[in-house]
């Protein structure tokens, strides 16, 4: 009667561990829905894991620390823009700022703004 | 929000983990929440950064499952060398730790007696236990037998008196 530890116990395993906080079975879905990736090895999953999360801590501070909410002691989005600009590692983040336009919502304003120049 | 939707673009860590891990890096900061919900993003931009990267140096290594070194070198082409040392570390604790349970389970399964003998040892205690029943039921029947042996003895002699008393009864009417 062996107790077979399948990837679900593993991932409750790492996440009941002190040194990661995000939760794997999430991060393994999101880099899967990369294209191409197939198969992801559990400790490289567990790296990625890791790397996200120092990522998200050194992210939160540059931003603060080179923002202009310091005095105030609040962290805003422009702060966050902000940092994605200035440090060379975050470049990869302009991509998404500023907030995404749907799809629709852009063919939508589109078409309106061709139906007004039909009007005219 | 991001699991209603079929769309895998759309999946994200989960707020609560993001807004927990902020918490911890900048206490007492007030966040906005535009801000919030752009660190939820960028978390998503970052995996799938990395994920592309590791990706195509598997690839190039004619491998098909990306390994821990192909994050590595990953982390360290886009400019994340800094963080190597840390995520090294946190893959040593899980690996240990996953070790002592392997360990801990092991050991309980060899402390544990083969099935073969754990039958032989059911068998031996039921056989024991009808002997015993047995020897009990016996001595049940045995008692009984005596203590109606002793029920007809006293019975016997008990009408034995009573006859007797009435025999001498009908010889004094005769004498009359």
């Amino acid at each position: 009667m062996k107790m077979s530890q399948n990837n679900s116990d593993k991932d409750s395993h790492a996440s009941g561990n002190k040194n990661i906080s995000l939760p794997i079975s999430r991060v393994r879905l999101i880099m899967k829905s990369s294209p191409d990736v197939s198969s992801i090895n559990q400790d490289a999953l567990f790296l990625t894991t890791k790397a996200t999360e120092l990522f998200v801590q050194y992210l939160a501070l540059s931003s603060f620390n080179n923002g202009s909410g310091k005095d105030t002691n609040t962290l805003s989005y422009s702060d966050l823009a902000n940092a994605a600009e200035e440090t060379e590692t975050f470049h990869f983040l302009t991509d998404i700022l500023p907030k995404k336009i749907l799809a629709r919502d852009y063919l939508k304003s589109l078409e309106q703004m061709q139906e007004e120049e039909a009007d005219i | 929000m991001a699991s209603s939707s079929g769309n895998d673009d759309d999946l994200t860590i989960p707020r609560a983990a993001i807004n927990k891990m902020i918490k911890e890096t900048l206490p007492n900061v007030r966040v906005a929440n535009d801000a919030r919900e752009l660190v939820v993003n960028c978390c998503t931009e970052f995996i799938h950064l990395i994920s592309s990267e590791a990706n195509e140096i598997c690839n190039r290594s004619e491998k098909k499952t990306i390994s821990p070194e192909h994050v590595i070198n990953a982390l360290e082409s886009l400019g994340f060398a800094s963080y190597i040392t840390e995520v090294k570390d946190v893959l040593q604790e899980c690996k240990t730790v996953a070790l002592k349970r392997r360990k801990a389970s092991s050991r309980l399964e060899n402390l544990g007696i083969p099935e073969e003998e754990l039958l032989r040892q059911q068998q031996e205690l039921f056989a024991k236990a009808r002997q015993q029943q047995a020897e009990l039921a016996q001595q049940e029947w045995m008692q009984m037998q005596q203590a109606a042996q002793q029920a007809q003895m006293a019975a016997a002699s008990a009408s034995a008196a009573q006859q007797a008393g009435s025999s001498q009864d009908e010889d004094e009417e005769d004498d009359i």
